[in-house]
Formats: structure tokens, C-alpha cells, sequence
């Protein structure tokens, strides 16, 4: 990894440098000098063969593989710096040209892995370069000092501060990540309309388009077949990405005839980033695998948090459940209906005014008494608490606020106000530290009142949302004690759930998982909890970019991420419904939401053969909640996504690299969900040359590397079973994931064409941090030489489990004489049948505890 | 062959019938009696019998399971001794929720459930009874409103016809009122033509055109122009306002001005009728000296007196008209087959909801009245919407007031039994959408024998 830092070398105030972002300051390492001659140096970036030419003029740099280049920074001489400056109050003055001298005020710092203060490379500015230099005269131009938009006016007091730096991505072609757009999962070349990262609650948001939405990871992913690479550009304020591309709008005939032609043009991705504010500072993540992308950027931000097991369930939510009769009364729905479900969600009508924190006095006149209700089916509520608070002297939360000094503030020193859902409301500042824990105390129990250990926090409105601001959010001259929120906007949704996280985890005394969703985020939000796509509608195209979205946010560290089932704006056809649950049903967060404008739509407002559909997708997801947990354990652990694009598995498939109309969960579930409106078949593309995948409905084994039709009704969704794979899951599906906890596992062996198989099987209490303390079971299931077996894959970790192995498949097997059971020193045999037909092997009741090592072996 | 396994089984039944197989009831045990082995109940299996109830499933009906939760879609019966009997999904066995009052579910899980069922059991024999309580009051109660209905009809029946009758009888007097105004207004014609020959109205007219003319031609020069018509001539409805040269140009006749014979045969007409225009300041209207005359006087009072006689006749004409079609449309609504729902028309049934007053006046409309006093209609009274089998069970108003992006506020109330008539509960479980519960003793339905308490085992 290579890390690029530009800052002016004497600001008049000091740029704004992302904090908290990052888990650790990044170690750094020496870097050997190569050679070296006038205008430039050879550097060598540790141990492979990989180099960074650093050259003088023009400034550029270009990392190497080999006689390979990988990435060129500034090729284009795109790099501009606009230095901090005084207001004069004359029309012109002389400044020194931004552009050359953009060179002598670098500092840049190369960082690997190891520590190392003298690794850190400064470039004193040459006076004899600055001899050159011409002075030219600056234009003042209109909105340097001031700019309006509507009605609104920033004030800029140290002018305009913008950064800008390009980077070339030979031989490549796709480009991915940036999120939040909703958009394919290739990003488009730009052409003068760029991509935009600038947190906004955008009303009714249009598809495939470059606006900004609520959130903004700014990180890029660029893969070809050889190799894939990533830049983390780490800067909060408005961020636009431009992508270019010599091979863009050539057809696929052009291409060919390139390639007849034997066309020395490779292709090539030219990418340019440009903030407002701030300061350079770019991380190169140079892979070469997908998962090696991954680690390095989980090395700078961290991992996904890991989930309470029930947070990957099914969530029923809608603006509004009234009152708590109307939640009884739903509860009490999906019990009649047997459909499980873990989460029942109240938005902001719940509160008292839409005063955070509280209850409305008449319908939630007893909090706690809904909520204990709730536990006695072993469910859970989310509750919303947003980030405005209303301007009212008769509101604790807003008294304390203001008499701390915790409200961010307006240009002229006095509490920034804007109006939201309650009003008039004051923006806590989440950057500060103080805020932040003052924050997490009023999520104790005894400060939240009504709350109890089975609500959890939804954080809405948090770009901030600010309905009377420019572009409906924050003024970028509000202050944040000494740095302007034009600095640090898309930073704030990420605080306010950092300090909501933390008050989650403290009120427990640091025991318990938090669980908080978050609309806005920034890199670096995948640690404190889930991410949802906003206020989507109830429309085909809506359902169908889901995918994308969520695989852009997966891309870049965000795996807790679904889109509102049955979309929230408008009214889904009952088609649409259910194809949304099918789909939402393999995405990793799982939550129906609906507009207060539209009809109710409960899973068993649409006739039984409907209600029998939803129940079916939503059965299927608690089934095979065993594996997300694991996904997600995994996820923690490794920073490795959990819903994948097929390119991240196939990395040198270049049929995968573009295709967004499937995914993989893991890496050997492939999910194709029907998004068309009265589908009669959709063809998925089975990857692999020599794999195989089984359809896991009917266990029919299919060869990879293929185009695949499949005929679908109502009732499909085509999931497959990657051959060579070993996924658990608890079959007895229950009211709710907490019931299904002792569960027995059922085993699902899929064989590759060489008879093997492997899987894993993680085990924990499903909502402490006492996994932290190798409180879990963590098994590798391997079948080859027609021997299954679980072996412990974490013997220092303790864990015991009344789960047992209830049953096993094996697909894609033949006919056993026998089978027998070895476990602890014991041998005896399996009943067992088998459908020939399908090659399908059941062995009956094997009856070990999950947690034990024992083998299975056919005769 | 036959008689050897008829042998059998009663060998079976005898010896090793006492084992208790979880989960099933008393009509049931016959499909588990202990054998070698067991075929589901769906005949599509047979499976050793040790493993019915061994926590793995074997049979696709689940009825190897019936004790357990290992069975997708499978049943656990609960006895419930003391309370009703009944069945649960077999994923309820041992979820750690008390789902049977006896406990019987929840023989190998954390928690600890308490047995229930006695008291549930008395809890319902009182509710059943109290309800059966209602349900006799209720009956007795509608079968009174059943006959007071029956009254009611007959009562607007009466009405109908008395109003019909009345409506009648005002035709009539209707067509002689008209007859008399019609002689008024004729007298007073006549009288002013009279009057105006009489007085050699053609002179007199004259001599007002002219000394009206004078009046107008300020420079006196025989000739009125634009000026003098906008300085002397104002419109009626807005005396105030100075003509604009076209209209001044329109009233000389399209010219910019106008000799004395010209002004006779144009704008003095104007003038004399007096319903538009007229002169400026205290001139008055140019015929105000017919008026004078006391027969005049006379004959206009007299028109006048009729013309308000014949407004009266017409108005309550029309309100008996009115009240007619109104009490037919009354009458052509579906009041039940006993118009045991006739009492309700007219009526209004209140409730306050948290913030909100609504209002339900069946067979009317629902409105909601906010604390501030702005009322907003909830929808019209549309139809009966119950089930097939008793259509009388829901009501249906719509076409209330539209929502804000959305469509009309409608209504959907439930009829329940009860000894009271009152609006019971309202809710809006979608914007705009309300649902009603209506008690009254109308609503209550006879019902056979009420199910008994369980007293099985």
C-alpha cells in the first residue's frame, strides 16, 4: 500500500486531516532508494518487485510491477491545490501560480506496514524551482469569497480551498465502488458529469445517475484479469469523481478489430478526484487479489462489526406502527400467519413530538410493557432516535445539549438551527469527542426511559438532513469548534453512529452487540453497524439497482447493507412484493419499510397464496441464517465482503466483470433473484470452468462456465450451491432466530467433480462480545475420500452448544453399502437413503453434538 | 390372514398400550399404536416405530413427529386439561415460549412455563358466559328495535305521505299565487300606461330628454361630447369610477358626440331605465316623476305584495319537495331485512380518540373533529360490506375528504353485539384508511349452542 499526502506547506490555518477514520495511524516502512538522477528518484515499495518513480517536472508518480505500471498518479497534471488565502480588497493581487507551485508545498509520505520515522520523505521546497516560477496575476471570479445557491449564501473565508490529484489505471477497463450512487455496479465513464459524494436525504432519488445520495465511501476499486487495486481517498467534504476511458463508447467490434489489428493502444481508466476542502491524502492499495484489496483497505478502516445473530433475521418496519396495540396487533400477525420475523421497527411517530428519546404519552403510554411483551416471544424492537433536536426548553436532551455548548454552530458563533421533522431543531455536533460520550450515556437505561435491553437504534436523517438548508442539508460555513462543516460533512452520519453504537454497547457495560442502522456513512461506518439504501420506491427499476447498491457498499467494507422490501415511496403490486422479500431475503440486512402514505402492506394483506409465498422466502433466510452468521464472523475477521459480485470469486472471468443481476453470499451461494415484472424464466450465468453448482431447491447439478435458463414461477428463487462446498443450516424454522437457537444442523455437502467438499460451522451466543474471548465454536467440515469430518479449527476457544448434526446431505454422491459414524472412540452405523435421481445421499440422525469432532465414512 | 392380524393388534392394544406418545389426542392414538412399526398417516411411509417421536423427521406428513419440533409443518396437540384443547405448529415444541396453558410444549427448554389452564379456564367460562349474558340482552334488546323498526317504517311511511300530501296541496296553492301575480303585474302595467297618456307622456318625455340633455351639455352647445358623458354619466354598480373614452364613446352611440334627437333614441334610454347607467349627483332617474302618481304607488305595492306571497308558496314547495326525496332516499336504504337498523338513521355515536373527536352518524357519514374544532370528513355513507354469509356485519364510507397526494378518506365500520349502541374503538392503520368498531344490540346474531368447555381426560 502506498500512502499520498499533499498539504500546503504553511497554511494561515491548519487544513482540515480526516480524523477517526482510519483504526490506527498506518505503520510505515523504509523504502530503499533505486537510483536517482535530477528530476526524479527510483524508489523500492518493500518486497515484491514493485517500484514508485517518483518524478520532478511535471510532477508525477508511477508505481510499477515489474516493467508493468500499475497506477500513475498525475499523469495528466490534473493536480491542483488552491492554498487557504485572505481576502484583499482590491479586485487582483499577485499570488504565485497554484499550479507550479503545487510541487514545491508537497509532502508526501510512502507507508507499507512497518514502523519507521525516517521512512517519511519530505521535499523541502527548492528556492532555485521557485526562481522560475512567473507571477501571475489571479483572477478574483465570481463565488470565490461567497457563493449562493437558491436563497442560500456560503460565506468562504479563506477563499476557495478545492484539491484535485488524477490517477491512470493502465490495462484497465472496470472500475468500482465510490458508493453512494444508485447506479450499476461498473462505474460509467463520467464524461462532464461526474460522480458525486456529497451526503444528501435526496427526495425520491432518480437510478443510474451520478448524484449524490446519503452516504459516501470514497474508495475506488479497479480490476482486470491479472490484478485488482483500490484508492482511498480520504477526504470528508464534497467529492467529485470523474472517470475517462480510451476503450469507452468503442463497440465490441471496435475492440475486436483492436485486438485483429493487434492495436498497440491498451486500455486504460483515467480517474480524477476533486474536493472542496481539505488535504490529499490517498491511500494505493495495489492487491493483486480482490481479497487482498480487501485486507489492506480493512487494515486502514477496520472490519464490518459483527451483527447479533438476530440482526440478520427478517425486520418488520413502516412509518408508522400507530400505537402499541397496532404492534400487539402485528406480532400477533405473524404468529397467526406462522411467518418468523425478529425486529418490529417504530419510526418518528413513536416519540413525543418528535422529541428523541422519549414516548408519545398516549399511544406508547407504556414502553416497557410492549417491550417486555415483545421478549416473551423472543423478539426485539428498533426504535428511531435521529440527530435534529427539537428546540424546545421543556426537552432534557436539548437543554443539556445547549447548555454544554454541544450544538454546532452558525457562522456568527450562535447555535446552528434548521428545521426538520420537529421544527425548529439544533444539530448536536457529533465531531466532538465530549459530545460523542455525553451522546452514548442517554442510551442507559435509566437515561433512556422506557428503553430496555431488547430495543435497539435506528440513526435517520443524518447526512444531516436539514429541510430550510441548501440542498437540504447543512451550511458548509457552520462550525465545528474551529473546522467548517464544509470540511467534515460527509463525516457526520459516521459520528452519529459511532456515539450511538457506543451508547448501545455501554448501556450493557460493554457485554452486548450494538445493533444500529444508519442512512448516512462514511468509510469506516461498516464498524458500527448497517446501512440501508434510503428511501427507494415500490418500483420494478428500484428493485432491480438494489444489487448494485449493495454490492458497491460491500465492495468497499459495508456488508450489513439491504434496500426497504417492497420499496418505500408508492404501492407495490403484490408481484413486485413478493419478489422484493425473495430478493431481500438473500440480501444481507432484511427489512420490509413502507411510506405512512401508502396502504398497509403486512405480509398477509394480499391473499394466502401470497402470504404463502412471503412466508416461503422468509423461511428460507432463517434457514439459512447459520451461514450468514458465519459470513458475517468471517467478515469481521477479514474485511472479505459478504454479498459478492461474481468478479471477486472468477477474477479472471471476464463474463462476471459487469454483472449485477446476481451475486454471490459468500463464496459458494449464487443468488439470482427475479426482478423482472411477470418473469417467466431468467438466465443466470453459473461460473467456473470444471465447477459445478446445484440448484438448491431441487438439488439438480448444473456445470459451471455457462449461461444457464431458468423456467420460474411465482415461488422461484434460483439459489445454487457452489460443488465443492459444505453450508449448514437449521431447518426447523421458528417464530424467531433466538427460538432456533439450540437447533440441530442440517448439512448440505455439495460435491465437486472430484468428490470433495469443505465448509465451515462457527458457533457463539449470538449477541456478546464474549467471542472476543474465544467463547465460540469454529469447525472445518471437509468431505474427500468419501469421508466427511469436523475438525476444531479453533482449539484455544471454548464454547459448548446443545446443537447437534441432525441430518446430512450430500448431493451429488452415490450409493453408499454403509456408513458409519466415528465420534469420540465410538463407531456405529447411519441409516441412510438415496435419491438416485437427483444423487442424493440423506444420512439420518447423526445425532453429534456440533460442537465435537467426529467423521462420517461411506462404504 | 385377516383373523391372525386382528389378533395381533388386540395382542398390541393390550399389552403396550399404556405408553404415552407426546403431542397427539385421544382421537388420534389409534394411528400409534405400538407395532414393530409405523406407517405416516399419509401411508407413504413405514418406519420402525422407535422412531416415532425420536426428534427426527421421517414421515413428509409429519406425523412421525408429533411430540416434537423436528418436523416442518408438523402438529403438537395440546390437552390443556381444564381449558380448551388445541393444536400448535410443531416449531413451537420447546421454543422457549409458553405456548400451551398446561406447559406441555415446553418439556425440555429453559423456561419454565406454570400451568395456566384452570384459570384460563374459569376466565373463559365467565367470558363465555358474560358474553352469552350479552348475547340473550342483545337479542332481547334488537327484537324491541325490531319492533320499534317496524314502527319507525311505518312512521315514515306516514311521513311521506303527509309530506306528499302537503306538497300536493301547495301546487296548488302555488299555481293560484302565480295566477294572482300574474293580475298584479298586468294592473300595474296598465296603470303606468295610463299614467303616460294621461299626462301626454310623449311631451313631458320630451321635455325631460331635453332638460335631461341640458343637464348633460355643460358648455351648452347643443352637442355632447365624450368629455360631458364622462364628467355627468357614471355606471350604476360603481359610481365612483370615471367612464373611459370607450365606454363614453360607446354610450354616444360609437361617435365621439351626439345631437338632442340622437340622445332621445340612444343613450336616454339608457338613462330612463335606470339599470345601468345614470346621471351623477342628485339628478335622479330621468322617470321618477311617473312614481309619484298614487295609483301607481298602489298598483306596485299590490304587485310587489303578491310577488313575496309567491316566493313564500314556492319555498315551502320546494322544502316539502326537498324533505320528500330526502325520506325517499331514507327509505330506499337497506336497513336489514327486520329494518332492525332503521333506528340508526339520524342518529350520531361519538368517541375520543387521543387528539381527535369522531363522529359516526350511520347510514350518514364519519367525520373527525381535531381539538382545534377543523373537522374533516372520513367518507359518506356507502354501502354494507360484510361477509356473504351476513352482509349486515360491516359498513362502508367513502368518498370523504382527498388526502394530501393520496386518494379519499374512507371508512370501514364493524358491527359487533353488545347491549349498548356506541362507537367502541377507531383506528387508522393506513393513512387516510379508518376502521370502526360499532357495538349494538342489532348486530347481535342467534347462534347455536355455544362450544363447551373441554372436559376431556
Amino acid at each position: 500500500m502506498t500512502r499520498v499526502k499533499i498539504n500546503e506547506l504553511k497554511p494561515l490555518k491548519p487544513r482540515y486531516e480526516v480524523p477517526d477514520v482510519l483504526i490506527q495511524e498506518p505503520p510505515t516502512e523504509p523504502l530503499s532508494l533505486l537510483s536517482q538522477d535530477e528530476n526524479g528518484v527510483v524508489l523500492s515499495l518493500g518486497a515484491e518487485s514493485q517500484r514508485v518513480i517518483v518524478s520532478a517536472r511535471p510532477f508525477r508518480l508511477d508505481i510499477m510491477e515489474g516493467h508493468e505500471v500499475l497506477m500513475s498518479l498525475n499523469s495528466r497534471g490534473l493536480l491542483a491545490f488552491e492554498h487557504l488565502r485572505t481576502r484583499k480588497d482590491t479586485f487582483s493581487y499577485k499570488v504565485t501560480s497554484t499550479v507550479a507551485s503545487v510541487w514545491d508545498n508537497i509532502k508526501w509520505v510512502f507507508s507499507s506496514s512497518q514502523a519507521d520515522p525516517d521512512a517519511e520523505k519530505k521535499e523541502e521546497a527548492d528556492p532555485a524551482n521557485q526562481a522560475d516560477e512567473a507571477e501571475v496575476e489571479e483572477k478574483v471570479e465570481e463565488g470565490m469569497w461567497e457563493e449562493t445557491f437558491k436563497s442560500h449564501s456560503d460565506g468562504k473565508p479563506n477563499g476557495p480551498s478545492a484539491v484535485s490529484l488524477d490517477f491512470s489505471l493502465p490495462g484497465v477497463e472496470h472500475v468500482y465502488g465510490i458508493p453512494e450512487h444508485a447506479d450499476t455496479l461498473k462505474l460509467k465513464t463520467t464524461d462532464g458529469d461526474p460522480y458525486r459524494l456529497y451526503n444528501l436525504d435526496v427526495f425520491q432519488y432518480e437510478l443510474y445517475n451520478p448524484m449524490a445520495l446519503y452516504g459516501a465511501v470514497p474508495v475506488m476499486l479497479a480490476h482486470n484479469s491479472q490484478r485488482t487495486t483500490g484508492i482511498f481517498w480520504l477526504n470528508a467534504a464534497e467529492t467529485w469523481v470523474d472517470i475517462s476511458s480510451n476503450t469507452a463508447g468503442k463497440t465490441v467490434f471496435g475492440k475486436m478489430l483492436d485486438y485483429v489489428q493487434g492495436s498497440s493502444e491498451t486500455p486504460q481508466t483515467d480517474v480524477r478526484w476533486i474536493s472542496e476542502s481539505g488535504i490529499i491524502d490517498v491511500f494505493v492499495m495495489l492487491g493483486p487479489t480482490p481479497q487482498d484489496v480487501f485486507s489492506q483497505y480493512a487494515s486502514l478502516t477496520g472490519t464490518q462489526a459483527f451483527p447479533p445473530l438476530s440482526a440478520l433475521a427478517y425486520h418488520q418496519c413502516r412509518w408508522n406502527y400507530n400505537d402499541q396495540e397496532d404492534v400487539q396487533s402485528v406480532d400477533a400477525g405473524f404468529d397467526q400467519h406462522d411467518i418468523p420475523y425478529d425486529f418490529i421497527w417504530l419510526d418518528i411517530e413513536h416519540t413525543d413530538g418528535k422529541r428523541y428519546f422519549t414516548w408519545d404519552p398516549h399511544k406508547f403510554a407504556t414502553p416497557k410493557e410492549m417491550l417486555r411483551g415483545l421478549m416473551d416471544k423472543r423478539r426485539k424492537m428498533v426504535a428511531i432516535v435521529d440527530p435534529h433536536i427539537k428546540v424546545d426548553t421543556n426537552y432534557k436532551i436539548h437543554n443539556e445539549i445547549r447548555s454544554r455548548g454541544f450544538y454546532i454552530k452558525n457562522k456568527d458563533g450562535g447555535d446552528y438551527e434548521g428545521w426538520c421533522w420537529p421544527g425548529n431543531a439544533g444539530y448536536p455536533d457529533f465531531t466532538n469527542p465530549e459530545m460523542r460520550t455525553w451522546w452514548a450515556s442517554m442510551f442507559a437505561y435509566d437515561q433512556y426511559e422506557g428503553s430496555m435491553e431488547n430495543l435497539y437504534t435506528w440513526n435517520d436523517m443524518n447526512e444531516p438532513s436539514v429541510f430550510n438548508g441548501p440542498e437540504v442539508t447543512m451550511h458548509k460555513d457552520a462550525v465545528h469548534g474551529a473546522v467548517e462543516h464544509r470540511d467534515l460533512h460527509n463525516l457526520y452520519g459516521f459520528y452519529v453512529q459511532m456515539a450511538t453504537a457506543e451508547g448501545l454497547i455501554q448501556r450493557s457495560g460493554g457485554v452486548e452487540r450494538p445493533f444500529v442502522l444508519t442512512r448516512a456513512f462514511f468509510a469506516g461506518s461498516q464498524r458500527y453497524g448497517a446501512v440501508w439504501t434510503g428511501d427507494n420506491a415500490a418500483e420494478w427499476d428500484h428493485l432491480k439497482v438494489s444489487i448494485p447498491m449493495c454490492l458497491s457498499l460491500s465492495l468497499v467494507g459495508i456488508s450489513l447493507c439491504g434496500a426497504d422490501v417492497g420499496g418505500f415511496f408508492k404501492t407495490p403490486s403484490s408481484e413486485l412484493l413478493v419478489r422484493w422479500y425473495q430478493t431481500g431475503a438473500y440480501q444481507p440486512f432484511f427489512r420490509a419499510h413502507a411510506h405512512l402514505d401508502t396502504p398497509r402492506r403486512e405480509p398477509w394483506l394480499f391473499g394466502p397464496e401470497n402470504t404463502a409465498l412471503i412466508r416461503e422466502a422468509v423461511r428460507q433466510r432463517y434457514a439459512l441464517l447459520p451461514y450468514w452468521y458465519q459470513l458475517f464472523y468471517h467478515a469481521q475477521r477479514t474485511g472479505h465482503p459478504v454479498m459478492r459480485p461474481l468478479w471477486v470469486e472468477y477474477p479472471q472471468d471476464p463474463a462476471t466483470f459487469a454483472m449485477d443481476d446476481q451475486f454471490l453470499l459468500g463464496k459458494d451461494l449464487l443468488v439470482h433473484p427475479v426482478t423482472e415484472e411477470g418473469a417467466r424464466g431468467v438466465t443466470a450465468y453459473l461460473p467456473g470452468k470444471g465447477e459445478v453448482w446445484f440448484d438448491v431447491h431441487t438439488f439438480q447439478k448444473h456445470n459451471g462456465a455457462q449461461n444457464l435458463y431458468i423456467p420460474v414461477t411465482m415461488s422461484s428463487i434460483p439459489v445454487f450451491q457452489r460443488g465443492g462446498s459444505i453450508i449448514p443450516r437449521k431447518v426447523r424454522v421458528r417464530r424467531s432466530s433466538a427460538c432456533m437457537e439450540h437447533d440441530p444442523y442440517t448439512l448440505y455437502v455439495a460435491l465437486n467433480p472430484q468428490r470433495t467438499a469443505e465448509g465451515e460451522l462457527y458457533i457463539d451466543d449470538g449477541h456478546t462480545f464474549n467471542f472476543n474471548k474465544k467463547e465460540f465454536i469454529h469447525r472445518r467440515l471437509s468431505f474427500a475420500n468419501s469421508i466427511l469430518s469436523s475438525i476444531n479449527l479453533a482449539p484455544e476457544a471454548q464454547f459448548s452448544t446443545q446443537s447437534w448434526i441432525e441430518r446430512i446431505l450430500i448431493l451429488g454422491a452415490s450409493k453408499p453399502s454403509k456408513v458409519t459414524l466415528l465420534t469420540d472412540g465410538q463407531e456405529r452405523q447411519l441409516e441412510f437413503e438415496f435419491d438416485a435421481s437427483m444423487s442424493v445421499l440423506t444420512l439420518r440422525k447423526p445425532g453429534v453434538n456440533a460442537g465435537a469432532d467426529w467423521t462420517v465414512t461411506l462404504q | 390372514m385377516r383373523c391372525h392380524i386382528v389378533i395381533a393388534a388386540v395382542f398390541w392394544s393390550v399389552c403396550v398400550d399404556s405408553r404415552k406418545i407426546r403431542g397427539i389426542s385421544l382421537s388420534y392414538k389409534r394411528f400409534y399404536r405400538e407395532r414393530k412399526s409405523f406407517l405416516c398417516i399419509d401411508g407413504s411411509k413405514m418406519i420402525p416405530f422407535e422412531h416415532v417421536n425420536d426428534d427426527y423427521c421421517d414421515c413428509e406428513d409429519g406425523s412421525d413427529e408429533p411430540g416434537t419440533a423436528a418436523c416442518p409443518g408438523g402438529r403438537f396437540y395440546c390437552t390443556n386439561l381444564g381449558f380448551r384443547p388445541h393444536y400448535i405448529q410443531s416449531s413451537r415444541v420447546n421454543d422457549g415460549i409458553c405456548d400451551c396453558c398446561d406447559a406441555s410444549d415446553e418439556y425440555n427448554s429453559h423456561t419454565h412455563c406454570p400451568n395456566s389452564c384452570s384459570n384460563l379456564g374459569q376466565r373463559e367460562r365467565a367470558d363465555v358466559q358474560g358474553q352469552m349474558r350479552t348475547l340473550d340482552e342483545g337479542l332481547r334488546l334488537k327484537q324491541q328495535l325490531i319492533e320499534e323498526g317496524v314502527l319507525l317504517w311505518r312512521e315514515k311511511q306516514a311521513q311521506l305521505r303527509d309530506l306528499q300530501q302537503v306538497a300536493e296541496d301547495l301546487q296548488i296553492k302555488l299555481e293560484e299565487h302565480r295566477r294572482r301575480k300574474r293580475e298584479a303585474d298586468r294592473l300595474k302595467e296598465q296603470t303606468l300606461k295610463a299614467l303616460e297618456t294621461a299626462n301626454g307622456g310623449l311631451r313631458r318625455q320630451n321635455s325631460t330628454v331635453t332638460s335631461m340633455f341640458q343637464i348633460l351639455d355643460s358648455n351648452k352647445d347643443g352637442s355632447l361630447t365624450v368629455d360631458e358623458v364622462q364628467a355627468n354619466v357614471a355606471f350604476i354598480q360603481d359610481e365612483e369610477r370615471v367612464l373611459s373614452e370607450e365606454e363614453a364613446v360607446a354610450l354616444l352611440g360609437g361617435g365621439h358626440q351626439m345631437d338632442l334627437s340622437m340622445f332621445q333614441h340612444t343613450l336616454w334610454n339608457s338613462l330612463r331605465t335606470g339599470d345601468s347607467v345614470k346621471i351623477k349627483g342628485p339628478h335622479g332617474a330621468p322617470g321618477s316623476l311617473v312614481e309619484d302618481d298614487p295609483n301607481m304607488k298602489a298598483a306596485e305595492r299590490a304587485a310587489q305584495r303578491e310577488a313575496s306571497s309567491l316566493k313564500k308558496v314556492e319555498e315551502a314547495y320546494e322544502t316539502a319537495n326537498m324533505e320528500i326525496s330526502d325520506l325517499r332516499m331514507k327509505l330506499t336504504i337497506d336497513y336489514g331485512t327486520d329494518w332492525e337498523f332503521l333506528f340508526l338513521n339520524s342518529q350520531c355515536y361519538q368517541l375520543k380518540v387521543y387528539e381527535y373527536t369522531y363522529v359516526l352518524c350511520p347510514f350518514n357519514q364519519v367525520t373527525q373533529k381535531s381539538a382545534v374544532g377543523t373537522e374533516v370528513s372520513l367518507g359518506k355513507w356507502g354501502m354494507w360490506a360484510g361477509t356473504p354469509e351476513n352482509q349486515y356485519s360491516q359498513m362502508r364510507y367513502e368518498s370523504g375528504e382527498p388526502c394530501w397526494q393520496g386518494p379519499t378518506r374512507n371508512t370501514m365500520v364493524t358491527l359487533t353485539c353488545g347491549t349498548e349502541t356506541a362507537l367502541r374503538s377507531v383506528k387508522e392503520p393506513s393513512k387516510c384508511q379508518y376502521i370502526m368498531d360499532f357495538q349494538t344490540p342489532v348486530a347481535c346474531q342467534p347462534v347455536l349452542k355455544q362450544r363447551g368447555i373441554h372436559s376431556e381426560l
